[in-house]
């Protein structure tokens, strides 16, 4: 790659993304602006922002590594991504939300919750989790796309991890949401852009879409005799049943994931930007392709690498990569592609990650604001609402950082398998009761959050062999790595502790029914 | 079918498509409904 033109490249946008944010700034007026992008935002725009937030360059070069390492077994999640984070995200669960949140004049996820149940505490809760936990999330996004920078420009990595960090926040702090979704509009078509192309390329390099498959199919005998002892049966087959591979692809990769996305709420939030149902309805339809071309081209990509590598070295993507799962993607492309398309594909995953850093600042710091000062009525004497949201985004920005100095390189996918398990043990049942069952009560929601949160932690702290080895507190405290044989070992904590955060939700509130003096009239109406 | 070795993969390859296809469908069927 020719450095000078890639460094010209780059300026230009990052100007693209600057006047983007200053579009954003002209255009915030009130606090509702800031916080919801003044709830009138395009469809198209809604759905593009919430497609390129859910998806981080780990999403792509990570778990597209991981496909070719397990196989089209992945394209579950891809399967899932569509038909959950998409369409029932929107035509369903974003219907409700968004009107449930104009009718109780909430403007972040927490408030919502907290409005809906008449709760304080609901509220802080889950503030708190959002500005405490989630730099554990957005760090490993921030290391993800100052690794990018580092071996693509030779920057250094502590350098791009600042500057990255810096020009994001500037972005979050001078225009709010509607800053946020404009530069995501952006980073999107940029994303589609390389991801399109590099789907056909790939099935053009293995000599199309049957061919592929059945070179694939023809390689079972190239799997590794390691992984072929952990359950692997090719890489056109899904794991054996109950194998430690297929519990790993099942519960962590398919379920935790493809389920977890409901409750991010970074991403619920979006819902609350659009003018009407129709305008969701809309974005149904960009929202399922622009996923499609991100998560479905990717793990399709990711398994054909190894009939790729195997027809021109004779070696699985594996070896070739020396075992190193975030290489094979960017060695893949240089070898089948052209140079042009390198500068792209470099801006496909930086873009990619700002994206979803951008939406994470801005959650962050509406979490410390709104959800947890502005609820506990601490009075700080600030003339500018949107102040106390700024320095949350600057506090949130500056937890990443640190973050990322000590976390280990290698816990990408495990902090993100973490932040999503969490959420959606603590936040599903609530939010569900919340938008479709009208005797859901307060001390439910609390009761369940609560164990949600309990056992979610405590399954990733003491049971599931790769968090609980990386933490390493079950070594501390009783001197074994995990408290817990086979299968617990692979068994992700939310596949346990969201059906347990729900029988406390259903059984909490069936047991103080009553306890909401005058339910939503939403949540009347619609149960 | 589709040259996998596994149905549940075939599924999969299948679905992924057929559900961003879905997804259009969706909207376009869908563009003026519900109240503004």
């Amino acid at each position: 790659m020719n450095l000078p033109v890639l460094i010209i490249m780059l300026f230009i946008y990052t100007g693209i993304m600057t006047y983007l944010a200053y579009l954003g700034n002209r255009r915030t007026r009130t606090e509702e602006d800031y916080l919801v992008a003044g709830r009138n935002a395009h469809p198209l725009i809604m759905a593009l922002s919430y497609g390129s937030t859910f998806i981080s360059t780990s999403s792509l070069v990570g778990f597209g590594g991981v496909s070719a390492l397990y196989g089209f077994g992945l394209l579950w999640l891809a399967l899932l991504n569509i038909v959950v984070g998409v369409f029932i995200a929107f035509a369903f669960l974003g219907v409700r939300v968004r009107k449930l949140s104009v009718e109780l004049g909430a403007s972040t996820f927490p408030t919502l919750l907290g409005k809906r149940y008449q709760s304080r505490f609901v509220t802080v809760f889950s503030g708190l989790m959002i500005f405490v936990l989630m730099p554990a999330y957005t760090s490993v996004v921030l290391i993800g796309g100052a690794r990018f920078l580092e071996e693509s420009l030779s920057m250094d990595f502590h350098l791009a991890l600042w500057v990255l960090a810096i020009l994001i926040a500037a972005y979050v702090i001078s225009g709010g949401l509607k800053a946020v979704m404009y530069t995501d509009t952006f980073c999107a078509v940029v994303m589609l852009l390389g991801m399109v192309i590099l789907l056909f390329a790939a099935y053009q390099s293995v000599g199309g879409v049957i061919a592929g498959h059945e070179g694939l199919t023809a390689m079972k005998n190239m799997v590794p005799p390691s992984l072929a002892e952990q359950g692997h049966q090719g890489w056109t087959a899904m794991p054996s049943l109950g194998s430690p591979l297929w519990w790993t692809l099942v519960s962590t990769m398919i379920m935790g994931v493809g389920i977890g996305v409901l409750a991010q709420p970074q991403l619920i939030m979006r819902c609350m930007t659009v003018k009407n149902k129709r305008s969701l309805n809309r974005s149904v339809m960009t929202g399922g392709v622009f996923m499609f071309f991100m998560t479905g081209a990717a793990f399709m990509i990711g398994p054909l690498t190894n009939l790729y590598f195997k027809n021109t070295q004779g070696k699985i993507s594996m070896a070739v990569a020396n075992n190193n799962i975030d290489s094979i993607m960017p060695i893949f492309i240089k070898e089948i592609m052209p140079e042009w398309f390198l500068y792209l594909i470099l801006f496909t995953l930086l873009s990619a990650a700002i994206s979803t850093i951008v939406s994470l600042f801005h959650v962050q710091g509406s979490a410390f604001s709104e959800d947890i000062i502005k609820t506990l009525g601490i009075n700080l004497r600030v003339k500018n609402p949107l102040f106390l949201s700024r320095i949350g985004v600057f506090l949130g920005m500056f937890a990443a950082v640190v973050l990322a100095y000590l976390l280990p390189g290698n816990i990408i996918a495990q902090s993100t398998a973490f932040w999503y398990g969490l959420c959606a043990s603590c936040f599903l049942p609530a939010l569900i009761g919340a938008l479709y069952w009208k005797r859901a009560t307060r001390q439910g929601a609390i009761a369940s959050m609560v164990a949600g949160f309990v056992v979610s932690a405590f399954g990733f702290l003491f049971l599931h062999a790769k968090e609980a080895k990386a933490f390493g507190l079950a070594k501390t405290l009783f001197g074994m790595d995990t408290l817990l044989a086979y299968p617990w070992t692979h068994v992700d904590p939310l596949f346990y502790a969201l059906p347990i955060a729900t029988v406390v939700f259903v059984v909490g509130s069936l047991l103080t029914n009553k306890s909401i003096k005058k339910d939503s009239k939403m949540a009347e109406e619609l149960s | 079918m589709l040259g996998m070795a596994d149905g549940w993969i075939t599924v999969a390859w299948l679905g992924t498509i057929l559900s961003a296809v879905f997804c259009v469908i969706y909207s376009l069927v869908m563009w003026n409904k519900g109240d503004d």
